[in-house]
């Protein structure tokens, strides 16, 4: 098996449970954790195809993507710890304020 | 001729009526409503002097017929309106007029101190005009305009005491009545345009004698008759006359006794050409009229209330001007006309002045009895016009009435038969009520004892409508010659009047027939005799024999006017189904559906966006998978 | 005047906008804009009818993108279906006098009297859209803002079901549009330009498109049952307004635009239209006889009067047409009496049913008169105006397809048995013990002028109605071949 099928299977289904866990989950923390972890399959694959073509764009997108990663994951804990602190529980089910 | 021409008589007809009622209404209405009828007897005398000088006029040969203006135009549809002043027209005209004269003045006395005084007048006198349009109409449509004015007033008159909810239900069954026989003259009227393109008598006449086959004549010669059974009372739609007798009595006498009702009999003259173009049509006529005649004659002798009596003896008459006609005898039905005009109209006032005596709007026999003594005038009024009823040589109504057995007798068969039974049934109910309100009072009778005559102005009209029964006799020979001027001119082979037309001189209204007089006068004295025996040497019988079934099935007119008011009825339901049930419940009910509908299926759809973050997600999910699988493809 | 079409619609609408500032004043505005209105049309019937040559008034203005053009046209239709709308609009003014309404009352009138006049103008099948959805609004207020009890529903229910058929009418407008373009590749919305044979196969589809629109309006059984609400509930020269002018929207869009455009469709549609046309002159009439408040059954008897109109307008014969289109006249004039005087009764007792009066003719003569005349009007007493059009369209019917005028001659026998007992009801039966005739005074001289204008009319029209006829045959002989 080549190092792209290896690579590509891992962050695959790394991707997969990210995805699963931000929709199957009710934890919003939980959620959060999914989406950090489909942004990491997604950085691993890059890297490996940034070195694969040679590409060092891709790269640059690499660094871009976890800068963001740790942009979003500040804002959703401090949303996550916000609901927490006054009193709304950190439950998707429950928050249905855009019911139609 | 030209309208320049037109004679001023004339022109006198419409005029005179046209401003007395206006007059009346706009300016005696309000000034001095008790002095309405000042205006209105002047119009009718100078109407009736027109009538009659116009008659003078057709006697010596003038007729006309000459289009006026025209009405309505769209492309080659065109309908003009005019006047026709020939025999059968001014003739009836002549009647109508006098007669009509006379219950005016009648009227002045008998609706005196009534409240709506003035609302009579005028009502009455546009009765009078619509009756002279039609009399004097040149075309169908013309006709079917007074026609309809005629049911108007009809109802107007008939509800004038509306307060009375029995005068208001008789108003509106009249109305209604007549209005299904509209149908049929609306229709025909509108056949005639379609066939003919044209609805002038006198080019209708040209065309009917040209021969040719014209396939929707059968059609219309039914619809003429159905139209003709609803305005004359005939078996099936005659059952609105006698509860019409809830109007004044000034009403009942002109209009349901002497014109409007004769207005079928006059159209079926005015169409004969057609109808007896059409075979098997004038048989259908006779027998209709014969099987009313008998039919109204037998339930005239039950009845109590006098106008009632009297009110189907209308009926009956009628049904023998429809075997006068359906025999082919135009002159004899039309002599019958005015002699019952006549007579008919001297009975209605003299019932009139009894219940005006006893203060009552009408009188029932068992209110009346013995009245021979206190009103000898309208005794003898009375006796006169039912002697001419009776058909007793040498009153009026004898001459009218033998010729129309005369010519029954002729054709022979049901016909002739029935002829001499409802010879002997008129005679039994005038009869029976001469001798129960006039003879020896019985103790079921009230006697009415403060009964007086009746004050002149309704007096002298009345003995004069009386003596014109009686000498009615007299008027053969210018009906005959009236007759003749009014088919003057027509084209030969004209069915149904071949007989006057080829043959000049020739008295076209039967000699008199001893058989047929003899046998007359004897079932005449025959139903007399019955009524005697009934209510002079039996009295009491009247009251003893009738109760329970029998007076059920009499006051039912044996079951027909329970099948017409089932009929009624049924409408009735259907409508309240149809604007209830199906329009609002229905058709509505769909449309106020899609509202709810509306509702309900936004409310499914709004069960997929319930704020669920982790729905959302899925969607999102989809639609990313929709549009990838796409690009990648 | 050169360009006096568009007067004629502007100066309604410039009527409304002063009638909404005026504040307490706005009724003498309205009285002034609906007098001059009423002048307007008036000199431009006189200045077209006296001259042959000038039969038709053209008005043409800039063409915008996608061909829509702004153009106005005046044949004798056009001008004697304004003059009702004008003189209607005169009437419901001076009988709503002595109402206490806001200045937006009068200002909707005049409003929806403008949007009336574009209709019957345009010539352009955009500007006939966007005038034919324009007199909605205002009737929607009328409706909604000034009506009785269950007014809202009644103008909500109005509104989205007429809307939603004029919806099926502007998708036949598109596609007729733009298969044209195809065809020819010119954009145009002329409708004297416009022709259906660029449609092919979907020319059934547009036509009954259009049909649905118009008949909506008209209205055709099955698509009625908006109407006795609207009728019911809105104010009485609302119902005059509504019953008088804009029901004749539909019959005038079947004429001008449907016909013309589909000669062959719609006459090969005479067995359904005609048939839903005679049928609803007899559906009409029973569901008349079934009401209880008087207001409902004369919405009834309106579908029925419609009906014959239809009736003889589609069976293209001259009588037929000339009948229908006169009918229409005299269906606005008859019933529009018949309305006011609803209104008459309801402003004096708050009451419409028929059990609520009783023995009015006593106490309110006058009432009585003019009730009893454009009653005997309605039902088709010949001598007045009603006969008239019922006949000439049965006549014409008659030579189309005989089975609609046999059930049309039973529509005019049924006429009479919901008309007098509702007259007798009210007028001539005793007082019940719930009765509010104590309420009713008889009329004043101002609702007796209003009256006796409407009575004499009647008359005359049925008496002499051929002028009347001859004044709407050059439009009529031009518009259907």
């Amino acid at each position: 098996m080549s190092l792209t099928a290896v690579v590509w299977a891992t962050t695959g289904s790394l991707f997969s449970f990210g995805l699963a866990i931000v929709v199957f989950r009710r934890q919003l923390l939980a959620m959060l954790l999914g989406l950090e972890l489909m942004l990491a399959a997604v950085n691993v694959s890059l890297v490996h195809h940034a070195g694969l073509f040679d590409d060092a764009e891709a790269l640059a997108v690499v660094a871009l993507v976890i800068a963001v990663a740790a942009a979003e994951a500040v804002v959703g804990l401090a949303l996550i710890l916000r609901m927490r602190r006054g009193g709304r529980g950190a439950d998707a089910a429950l928050l249905t304020e855009l019911q139609g | 001729m030209t309208a320049a021409q037109v004679p001023w008589a004339a022109w006198l007809l419409f005029a005179a009526p046209v401003t007395a009622i206006l007059f009346g209404f706009f300016v005696m209405r309000r000034l001095k409503p008790e002095w309405t009828h000042v205006p209105i007897l002047v119009s009718c005398a100078v109407v009736t002097a027109s009538a009659f000088w116009l008659a003078a006029e057709v006697y010596t040969g003038h007729s006309f017929d000459l289009n006026l203006f025209r009405f309505a135009e769209a492309g080659t549809w065109a309908v003009d309106f005019g006047l026709r002043i020939d025999g059968p027209g001014v003739a009836v005209l002549a009647m109508v007029s006098f007669v009509g004269s006379l219950i005016h003045l009648y009227a002045a006395g008998y609706m005196k101190g009534d409240a709506g005084f003035s609302r009579f007048f005028l009502v009455f006198h546009l009765f009078f005009l619509a009756m002279i349009g039609l009399l004097t109409a040149n075309n169908f449509v013309q006709l079917y305009l007074f026609w309809e004015l005629v049911g108007v007033a009809s109802y107007l008159l008939v509800g004038f005491w509306f307060h009375k909810e029995s005068a208001r239900k008789a108003a509106l069954k009249a109305f209604l009545t007549n209005r299904v026989g509209d149908f049929g003259l609306l229709l025909a009227v509108l056949l005639i345009v379609l066939q003919f393109k044209i609805t002038h008598f006198h080019l209708l006449y040209l065309k009917a004698a040209s021969g040719a086959a014209f396939e929707l004549l059968p059609v219309i010669g039914v619809l003429l008759v159905w139209a003709a059974c609803a305005k004359s009372a005939q078996f099936p739609l005659y059952f609105w006359l006698p509860d019409a007798m809830e109007g004044p009595t000034p009403t009942s006498a002109l209009m349901h006794a002497a014109t409007m009702v004769t207005a079928g009999v006059f159209l079926l003259v005015r169409s004969w050409p057609l109808i007896a173009a059409v075979p098997g049509l004038p048989h259908l006529i006779a027998w209709i009229g014969a099987f009313t005649a008998l039919f109204a004659a037998i339930i005239a002798g039950t009845k109590k209330d006098l106008k009632r009596i009297l009110a189907y003896s209308t009926v009956s008459h009628l049904g023998l001007m429809m075997l006068a006609l359906g025999l082919g005898q135009v002159g004899v039905a039309l002599f019958h006309l005015i002699v019952h005009g006549f007579f008919k109209a001297a009975l209605f006032l003299c019932a009139g002045n009894i219940a005006h005596a006893l203060h009552q709007p009408t009188a029932n026999v068992d209110d009346v009895g013995g009245l021979q003594k206190s009103m000898r005038l309208t005794y003898l009024s009375f006796l006169l016009a039912a002697f001419s009823l009776a058909g007793v040589f040498p009153l009026g109504g004898f001459f009218s009435k033998d010729a129309i057995l005369d010519a029954a007798w002729h054709h022979g068969g049901g016909l002739a038969v029935m002829g001499m039974l409802v010879a002997a049934g008129s005679a039994f109910y005038i009869f029976r009520m001469l001798f129960l309100a006039f003879y020896g009072a019985r103790p079921e009778q009230k006697r009415a004892p403060h009964a007086h005559e009746a004050e002149p102005i309704l007096g002298v009209p009345v003995l004069f409508l009386a003596l014109g029964a009686a000498a009615a006799g007299l008027l053969k020979g210018p009906i005959e010659r009236f007759v003749v001027m009014g088919w003057h001119g027509m084209p030969s082979g004209l069915p149904g009047l071949d007989v006057v037309l080829n043959l000049p001189g020739e008295p076209f209204l039967p000699h008199l027939n001893l058989t047929v007089a003899g046998l007359g006068t004897f079932m005449a004295a025959l139903g007399a005799l019955a009524a005697w025996r009934l209510t002079m040497s039996d009295p009491g019988f009247d009251w003893r024999w009738r109760g329970g079934a029998l007076e059920a099935a009499f006051e039912s007119d044996f079951g027909w006017k329970t099948f017409v008011d089932g009929f009624a009825s049924a409408v009735s339901r259907l409508a309240g189904f149809t604007g209830k049930v199906l329009d609002k419940g229905g058709v509505d009910g769909l449309v106020e559906g899609t509202s709810g509908f509306a509702r309900a299926a936004g409310a499914a759809i709004a069960r997929s966006a319930q704020g669920r973050v982790n729905d959302y997600l899925w969607w999102m999910l989809a639609g990313t998978a929709l549009l990838l699988g796409r690009v990648l493809r | 005047m050169s360009h006096p079409l568009t007067i004629l619609w502007a100066a309604p609408l410039a009527g409304a906008v002063v009638c909404a500032v005026a504040g307490s004043r706005a009724k003498y505005a309205a009285l002034g804009f609906s007098a001059l209105f009423v002048g307007l049309i008036a000199a431009l019937g006189f200045a077209q009818g006296s001259n042959a040559a000038l039969a038709v008034v053209n008005e043409i203005g800039p063409v915008w993108s996608y061909g829509i053009s702004y153009r106005l046209s005046a044949d004798s239709l056009s001008i004697g279906l304004i003059g009702l709308t004008a003189f209607l609009n005169l009437i419901c003014v001076v009988a709503s006098w002595e109402l206490e309404v806001s200045p937006w009352y009068w200002a909707c009138f005049l409003a929806l009297a403008s949007a009336l006049t574009g209709v019957f103008l345009a010539r352009d099948l955009f500007f006939f859209y966007v005038f034919w959805e324009a007199t909605l609004i205002p009737m929607f207020f009328i409706i909604g803002l000034w009506g009785s009890s269950n007014r809202l529903h009644a103008a909500v229910k109005f509104f989205l079901f007429t809307f939603a058929g004029s919806v099926f009418m502007l998708l036949a407008l598109l596609a007729l549009v733009s298969a044209h373009h195809r065809v020819s590749g010119v954009w145009t919305w002329d409708l004297a330009v416009l022709d259906a044979s660029a449609l092919g196969s979907a020319a059934p589809l547009v036509f009954w498109g259009l049909v649905l629109g118009f008949a909506v309006k008209i209205p055709m059984i099955p698509l009625h049952t908006w109407l006795p609400d609207a009728h019911t509930e809105a104010p009485a020269a609302g119902s005059v307004m509504l019953a008088g002018v804009m029901l004749k929207m539909g019959v005038y869009g079947l004429l001008r635009v449907a016909m013309p455009l589909f000669p062959t469709l719609s006459f090969d549609a005479l067995p359904v239209l005609g048939g839903l046309a005679a049928f609803s002159t007899i559906y009409g009439a029973l569901c008349a006889m079934a009401q209880t408040d008087l207001k409902r059954m004369i919405a009834y008897s309106s579908i029925a009067h419609l009906g014959f109109c239809l009736l003889g307008v589609l069976s293209r014969t001259s009588q037929g047409l000339a009948g229908g289109t006169l009918q229409l006249v005299n269906h606005g004039l008859t019933t529009g009496a018949l309305f006011l005087m609803v209104g008459f009764l309801y402003e004096r007792s708050h009451k419409r049913g028929l059990a609520d009066f009783g023995d009015l003719a006593s106490r309110a003569p006058y009432l009585a008169f003019f009730f009893g005349f454009s009653t005997l009007a309605s039902v088709g007493l010949p001598g007045l105006n009603g006969f008239v059009g019922e006949f000439m369209a049965l006549s014409g019917a008659l030579a189309a397809l005989p089975i609609l005028a046999f059930a049309g001659v039973l529509g005019v026998t049924l006429a009479a048995a919901y008309a007098l007992p509702a007259f007798q009801a009210v007028f001539w039966a005793p007082a019940g013990p719930g009765s509010v005739s104590d309420k009713v005074t008889d009329l004043d001289a101002r609702e007796r002028a209003v009256l006796w204008t409407l009575s004499a009319l009647m008359l005359w029209i049925g008496l002499a109605p051929r002028p009347w006829l001859a004044y709407f045959e050059p439009a009529l002989r031009g518009l259907v071949r």
